[in-house]
């Protein structure tokens, strides 16, 4: 307690100057604060990376501060809106891409809404399915920077920075073929179709393929690539031939390439090279680059059954093919006649002969004029020895034709004139002609048999067969009638014959009587008459034997009457 | 009785803090000492409204990133997701539990602001010699005295969830920037509140017309 008269007691207080003018320390602490504070804030401003805009058709499963946008499956930024264009069709969607992912948007970087996606050629995005949709970012080739993009439908197919070649293929029509259908290279999925377009000019379509990058060098100048899609069922005058790629390329569809082994070129082809699209194996395979001679072939029959790309062969082996086939007039005598126009492939026909020299072959490449087409006098020699075209029946069944080339020693003479372009060979009437009289001719015949009459006579012979049955019967009937009743008296003559017998040898027991005795002579008899009674017998059984219903329907016979 | 009550300050008595001696001040313009301990005596806490402005000027700057930044990143299966303590009221707002939006949002978001704002309130009436309700003031100062202790709900929480949250790969959660300055600001504004001398609102009441007791 501190009392008022203490006051006087209170002790002063020492005194000291004051050491300086204050201005507290306590001041660093918000200055700390502001400097820290406006540090981050010009970290966040420095780090602060673009902001761009996509288009999407539409923006399923974007939302805003959500949606992620990813680059091989990277987070690189946020959609921070999702709004629509001005003329409500299109989704604007604005993402802000980190800083140091900036150098990503260049002008050919494209984006994609990545979802799941499942279609026949695979199964894409199953991520997403957890962690909901995203922008997939791919990147392009171009330093160009851009800020605006319009997003693309589905993913890329191939990533730009994946190793490898495109080319474009050139087809009448695009098939079952759609984005990411494989190519393949020995039945190897090496590739995919990244795209697809009509043609300007709106006649072929136009397909980008992308080959990856081991196997792009399998695509030489000289490669074919045709359809591989679904199964390839073909029916011609080889037979019927089906062939197929993978189970998926069946489904899916696919394209399949292959450089033909007797290809001169084996140089790579260039980038984005064209190539043309073939339908089938066969067509890419069969067509070539070499030199073909073409022939005009004026045939006298029906040209039913051949069709273009029935093959030629020379003497059964394959050198050509049918081109064309039309009807040609010849103004003189005016007729109207089927042709063919026929492609002779030289280099076939040299790949099969097995006396010449690869130098020779070469030589017969490299220098086609001298091939057989333009060696005049070459072919008028083979002409001369009997040298003919003929229509030949390929497949009995299908009654598909095809032309052969053969010799026909005995076939008129006939200059070729070589000034009609194509030339024309000379050609034999087919067998198939022949072959057509003959079954004709065949036919005559047997329509003229009178099948009538024959009928009529048959007719009578079953009634005179008829007749002979009935009297047969009768006959039947009167040995039942006539024949019992006599074996019946047979075999009594044959018991007393037996008494007989047994009388004489008792009598033969008693008396023992030599062989000249007169009961010798009356065993003799006895002995006649069991044979004669053995044989009307037998004649009975054996009667009996092949007729044993005798017995019974003469009996019912009798009773009938 | 004078109508002044006694007081040390005018009276010139201090007492010293450590030793508890009372003694009388001499000289203003020079700096006093204790003439047992030699501490140096004040009449009122040393600099009080320099550094209570310095550490409330702090704490506000702190305030702005504590809540922009991320107090949180979250990672789960499906990705990683940073939050703010707004991104969390809002959270518990949507996942339906109000209630706890509510306590987070008064405790984390309204009270430091409310501090910050009382305290600046304070200086402001004392630095213009304010004489009005001085009472409340003093009430006012005791609230914000109090709740300080309370304000470090939103680290609790965080520092609890980074411990115990840690189920890698499937979930795992991390601090981040934001949790730091929220923090200094609850530091901060406890100091403030702390070097803040209630005695300086009587300071300016030389008379007591408005006291009736």
């Amino acid at each position: 307690m501190i009392e008022n008269n203490d006051i006087s007691n209170i002790p002063e207080a020492t005194t000291a100057p004051h050491k300086r003018a204050r201005f507290s320390v306590i001041w660093i602490i918000p200055i700390i604060a502001a400097l820290v504070g406006i540090g981050i804030a010009v970290q966040r401003f420095l780090n602060e990376g673009p902001t761009i805009t996509i288009t999407f058709k539409v923006a399923e499963g974007i939302e805003a501060g959500k949606t992620f946008v990813k680059y091989k499956d990277v987070n690189i930024g946020q959609v921070t809106k999702v709004s629509l264009s001005e003329d409500y069709s299109q989704v604007v969607v604005t993402a802000k891409i980190a800083k140091n992912a900036k150098n990503l948007l260049v002008k050919d970087a494209k984006f994609w809404i990545m979802q799941p996606r499942i279609s026949l050629s695979g199964v894409s995005g199953i991520g997403t399915l957890l962690s909901g949709n995203y922008i997939g970012l791919e990147v392009g080739k171009s330093t160009e920077k851009q800020r605006i993009f319009t997003g693309l439908d589905t993913p890329p197919i191939v990533a730009n920075t994946e190793p490898g070649r495109q080319f474009l293929l050139k087809a009448d029509n695009l098939g079952s073929l759609g984005f990411g259908s494989p190519l393949y290279y020995r039945q190897l999925s090496v590739g995919q179709v990244i795209g697809y377009d009509l043609a300007k000019d709106g006649k072929s379509v136009d397909i980008k393929v992308f080959v990856n990058a081991p196997y792009d060098k399998y695509v030489t100048t000289d490669t074919r690539f045709w359809q591989a899609s679904g199964i390839d069922v073909s029916m011609g005058a080889n037979g019927i031939v089906i062939r197929t790629q993978s189970l998926a390329s069946v489904l899916a569809g696919g394209i399949a390439f292959e450089t033909p082994p007797y290809s001169p070129s084996v140089k790579p082809a260039a980038d984005n090279a064209v190539f043309t699209l073939f339908d089938n194996q066969d067509a890419a395979t069969a067509k070539r680059d070499m030199k073909d001679d073409p022939f005009m072939l004026v045939f006298d029959e029906s040209i039913r059954g051949l069709t273009v790309g029935a093959p030629l062969t020379y003497l059964g082996i394959e050198v050509g093919e049918v081109k064309k086939i039309g009807l040609h007039y010849d103004p003189v005598a005016f007729t109207f006649k089927p042709y063919a126009l026929v492609s002779y492939y030289e280099e076939r026909f040299s790949s099969q002969l097995d006396n010449i020299d690869v130098a020779v072959r070469d030589y017969i490449r490299n220098h086609p004029k001298n091939n057989w087409g333009n060696d005049h006098q070459g072919t008028q020699k083979l002409i001369d020895k009997g040298l003919r075209a003929q229509l030949r029946l390929g497949n009995i069944v299908t009654g598909q034709l095809y032309i052969a080339l053969d010799y026909f020693p005995r076939a008129p003479k006939v200059k070729i004139d070589w000034k009609k372009t194509p030339p024309r060979l000379p050609v034999m009437p087919s067998g198939l002609a022949e072959f057509q009289l003959k079954i004709t001719n065949i036919l005559h015949k047997i329509d003229k048999i009178p099948f009538d009459e024959i009928g009529k006579d048959t007719k009578k012979a079953i009634v005179t067969l008829d007749e002979t049955l009935k009297e047969a019967k009768k006959v039947l009937g009167r040995i039942d009638a006539e024949i019992v009743p006599e074996a019946k008296t047979a075999i009594e003559s044959l018991k007393r014959a037996i008494a007989a017998a047994e009388r004489v040898l008792v009598n033969t027991d008693k008396t023992m009587i030599g062989p000249d005795a007169p009961v010798t002579q009356e065993l003799r008899e006895a002995l006649q008459e069991i044979t004669r009674a053995a044989r009307a017998l037998k004649v009975f059984t054996e009667y009996m034997d092949s007729h044993p219903e005798a017995l019974i329907t003469g009996k019912t016979q009798e009773k009938g009457k | 009785m004078t109508a002044r009550e006694p007081m040390a300050m005018p009276s010139g008595f201090s007492l010293c803090k450590y030793c508890g001696l009372l003694s009388k001040i001499t000289s203003t313009h020079e700096t006093s000492y204790c003439p047992r301990c030699s501490h140096k005596l004040a009449f009122r806490r040393h600099e009080s409204i320099q550094r209570t402005w310095a550490l409330i000027i702090a704490a506000a700057i702190c305030y702005i990133p504590a809540n922009i930044l991320p107090v949180m990143t979250s990672v789960t299966l499906v990705g990683a997701e940073e939050d703010t303590i707004i991104d969390g009221v809002i959270l518990l707002y949507l996942t339906g539990s109000w209630h706890l939006a509510l306590i987070v949002l008064i405790a984390s978001v309204m009270i430091p602001m409310a501090k910050l704002f009382a305290l600046a309130y304070l200086l402001i009436t004392v630095q213009r010699r304010s004489i009005k309700s001085n009472r409340e003031r003093v009430k006012l100062y005791r609230l914000v005295e109090f709740i300080g202790r309370w304000s470090m709900l939103d680290v609790f929480v965080i520092s609890f969830v980074v411990a115990l949250v840690q189920i890698k790969p499937l979930m795992a959660a991390e601090p981040r920037a934001g949790i730091v300055f929220f923090a200094a600001v609850v530091v901060l504004t406890i100091f403030a509140a702390q070097s803040f001398d209630p005695r300086l609102i009587w300071d300016s009441d030389d008379s007591m017309e408005n006291r009736n007791d």
